[in-house]
């Protein structure tokens, strides 16, 4: 019985130690099954964002290489590009894309919200099983992990992309950037940047239901500040909204500060800014 | 009885404090004081009244146990303990069961991250979680021997059938434990294996409305969701393990009340002295079975935890896909019995004849099979079944497995050996290191990839598993392959065959692409070529580069 007593109690202490030997490589194990559990993550989100992101973001997400699902062919991709510093890189603190959205959450929280949202006005789909769409919560966390996965030091590696400092003097800008009034006018139907909402469309005075009518803004423009050409008067106008806010609204008289949104600065390129003011400038000469 | 402080004033107080622990062990242990005790390890005679048996005649904790046994029975034979180990294996699993249970939310939207929480936030917890998963294999096993056991010696004739039959219950109930834990992970594995097996439910007959409603009560949804999930925790976590106690006490009583019958050779035949045992053949609780049982405890813990640390990792695919059906799905193993018999006739028929009429059969087998002597020479066409009916088991859970009669095309064979959609592999577990981006072909093993020995060995198995699949045409053939066995499908085309497999590829091309996806991860690509050996112009596989998977550096599948 004696030996019973021993055998039992050499067992017990043999035990132990095996638990205290797997409990002293614990931390380090515990730390690379965490990696562990991201990168495979990192891995089935790579797969969502093949069968269902690639076709509009392209295949490398730099809205480039994108191939139409059915027939393989190469298409124009519709969607903008994931893979690039304004989104992915910190910089000071906050991602430039961020900034323009007025995103005051994280980077994880922007991309997994509007992967689940989507956005209508620019025509990201919903994905968000919660909102209606086709992938689980899972799915949508995994591929917004792989999208973040994009960002890496080489590509972080170069100053961080700066918003375009916009002249005081449009003349400035235009010299720099010179216009075109056709893509002018398309930048101003854009949804994204959405004028028509407030200003209506050009050939019904009836549709501008918030902001003034613009068919003549480029006659209009040039008398309401003075020392100021309609171009400039645009240019200010969209840049700074509370610079003049007009007397006459739709609805009433023009609220102040002014319902149009101050961030158009952030927002546009400075392409887009040319050719938007010398669109409206266009109008009414 | 005089108070604590007057005896301190009567004998000072070192003796009062001793006399005082003295009543205190006396009262705990239910009528053994220290020196009993002391006596008792010792091996020293008991006084009278024995001591010893005043636990069990008094306590609650010893009652049911009994104060002796015959000695014939507390060896490793006849029982080999496997009642034992049981119970033992009943209360580990419920001991780590509840550890796991602290982590685990039964949500679909948050079981799976918990898994990982636990094997990678938890300290000890992907050990606890493969002890008892372990466990839980080791446990099927052991109540599976018990039953073979008690059946080869004959322990289950009058006047033990009932306990036979208890048995019988807790069998069953010990498999749909094991299986309702399956579920839990909420992995493809975990969800298409109860998902396959569950699916039996639906084509009880009359399908529309038993077999409906059926499926309904066992998946909460038509299929498993959030309810299903939660119907199997609870019970897994509360209504199995209930009733296995209750079931368990009336076996365990009923055992102690017959008494654990003696080796067949030592009785007469019919007679079952198993309760009267005369004085010399006792062996007592107190001492000797009771430091049996705690040695036996203390190895068993010795052996499941090193066996989980060492020899033993519980596996976790991807997050369940009620979309996505894996290849190869495969119900545990043992279960897997039941899955070769589906793929020898139908659901309706397995689930609800056979199964039923074979657990009839063994639930009333005591009853039906009333021969009177428990000896081995007077058995034998009991045994000869029985050893038969073993082997046909064994048969039945290899034909469950993929290898038998589940084939897709050579070239989603290879590639599930490869690249598999779930699981491990040895091109996986290449570590990522070795993965260097570029075009690689199936290396033969006296080849190399220069200054890469592991993806060198990769590429070796990628060359065994095409050898598996392909071969080379007799004539104009090409590739290190055996030569094809041609033969004319009824439809005019050929039928390509090596000696493993009946459709193989005639002189195939395969590649691995490795290309750099993202700075820290690579997409692995296999594609395959086959050129139409009687005819040049036509592919029979047009350069297929379907089967993919991204592998992300930190992916750790060199470990896990």
């Amino acid at each position: 019985m004696q030996v019973k007593v021993v055998i039992g109690t050499l067992a017990f202490m043999l035990s132990m130690i095996i638990m205290g030997f797997a409990t002293l490589r614990e931390p380090a194990r515990m730390e690379r099954f965490t990696l562990a559990y991201e990168g495979r993550l990192i891995e089935q989100g790579a797969e969502v964002y093949k069968n269902n992101c690639a076709s509009c973001h392209g295949v490398y997400g730099k809205a480039e290489a994108c191939f139409d699902e059915a027939t393989g062919e190469q298409i124009a991709c519709a969607g903008i590009p994931l893979h690039t510093p304004e989104l992915l890189c910190d910089g000071d603190s906050v991602p430039l894309r961020l900034r323009q959205r007025d995103w005051a959450g994280t980077k994880y929280g922007y991309v997994a919200s509007v992967v689940a949202a989507g956005r209508t006005a620019s025509g990201m789909p919903t994905w968000g099983e919660a909102f209606g769409g086709p992938l689980r919560d899972n799915q949508v966390e995994n591929v917004t992990l792989f999208v973040l996965n994009w960002e890496s030091e080489e590509l972080c590696a170069g100053p961080p992309p700066e918003l375009y400092a916009w002249p005081d003097d449009v003349e400035d800008h235009l010299a720099a950037f010179p216009g075109d009034v056709a893509q002018g006018e398309a930048v101003y139907l854009n949804p994204t940047y959405a004028c028509t909402a407030c200003h209506g469309q050009m050939d019904n005075p009836a549709s501008a239901a918030i902001g003034p009518h613009l068919a003549q803004i480029g006659i209009i423009g040039a008398e309401r500040v003075a020392g100021q050409t309609a171009e400039q008067y645009i240019y200010e106008s969209i840049l700074y909204p509370n610079a003049y806010i007009v007397p006459d609204c739709p609805s009433g008289p023009c609220a102040s500060p002014s319902s149009m949104p101050g961030n158009f600065g952030e927002r546009m390129t400075p392409e887009e800014m040319s050719d938007l003011v010398v669109y409206l400038a266009s109008l009414g000469r | 009885m005089a108070t604590f402080f007057e005896q301190v004033r009567e004998m000072g107080l070192k003796q009062a404090t001793v006399v005082k622990a003295d009543e205190i062990v006396e009262r705990v242990t239910v009528g053994m004081n220290i020196n009993d005790i002391r006596a008792m390890l010792r091996g020293d005679e008991p006084r009278r009244p024995n001591p010893r048996l005043r636990p069990h005649a008094d306590g609650f904790w010893f009652h049911i146990r009994p104060s002796f046994y015959h000695t014939e029975v507390t060896k490793i034979y006849p029982t080999f303990r496997l009642g034992w180990l049981s119970t033992f294996m009943f209360v580990w699993e419920t001991i780590t069961g509840i550890f796991l249970m602290i982590f685990y939310t039964p949500r679909p939207g948050t079981a799976f991250a918990d898994m990982w929480n636990i094997m990678s936030n938890v300290p000890l917890g992907q050990l606890v979680r493969d002890m008892h998963r372990l466990g839980a294999e080791v446990m099927v096993l052991v109540v599976a021997l018990h039953m073979l056991r008690t059946f080869v010696t004959g322990s289950y004739k009058k006047p033990r059938q009932f306990t036979w039959l208890t048995g019988m219950v807790l069998l069953c109930l010990t498999l749909v434990l094991s299986f309702s834990g399956y579920l839990l992970p909420w992995d493809q594995l975990a969800y298409w294996a109860v998902t396959v097996a569950v699916s039996a439910a639906e084509a009880a007959p009359p399908a529309e409305i038993v077999g409906y409603n059926l499926n309904l009560l066992v998946r909460g949804a038509p299929s498993f969701g959030a309810g299903g999930l939660l119907r199997w925790y609870l019970l897994h976590v509360l209504v199995l393990p209930l009733l296995l106690a209750i079931f368990f006490f009336v076996h365990y009583y009923k055992v102690v009340l017959y008494g654990i019958s003696l080796p067949p050779g030592r009785e007469e035949i019919g007679e079952d002295t198993a309760k009267r045992v005369p004085r010399d053949e006792r062996t007592y609780f107190m001492p000797d079975i009771i430091t049996s049982e705690l040695m036996w405890a203390a190895l068993a813990t010795l052996a499941l935890i090193a066996g989980s640390l060492w020899f033993y990792a519980a596996p976790l695919e991807n997050h369940a896909d009620p979309l996505v059906t894996p290849l190869h799905v495969v119900a545990p193993w043992y279960l897997s019995w039941s899955q070769g018999w589906l793929k020898l006739a139908s659901k309706e028929f397995i689930a609800f004849v056979f199964i039923p009429i074979l657990a009839v059969a063994f639930f009333l087998m005591p009853y039906i099979e009333v021969g009177k002597s428990r000896r081995y020479a007077d058995r034998r066409v009991g045994l000869s079944v029985s050893m038969l009916f073993i082997a046909f088991m064994l048969v039945s859970n290899w034909m469950g497995s993929p290898e038998y009669l589940v084939q897709s095309t050579p070239e989603i064979e290879v590639a599930q050996k490869l690249i598999p959609q779930e699981g491990h592999s040895h091109l996986l577990q290449t570590p990522y290191e070795a993965l260097v981006p570029g075009r690689y072909v199936p290396l033969a093993h006296n080849q190399e990839v220069p200054g890469n020995k592991e993806l060198t060995h990769a590429l070796h198995y990628f060359y065994d598993a095409m050898r598996l699949y392909s071969c080379r045409t007799a004539e104009n053939g090409s590739g290190p392959w055996e030569t094809c066995r041609e033969r004319v499908r009824d439809d005019g085309s050929i039928q390509y065959r090596n000696s493993h497999t009946s459709d193989a590829l005639p002189n195939p091309q395969a590649w691995l692409l490795i290309e750099q996806f993202q700075y820290n991860m690579v997409k692995l690509t296999l594609c395959f070529d086959v050129t139409d050996p009687r005819d040049p112009n036509v592919k029979l596989v047009d350069n297929d580069c379907s089967a993919f998977k991204y592998r992300h550096a930190n992916a750790n599948y060199e470990e896990y």
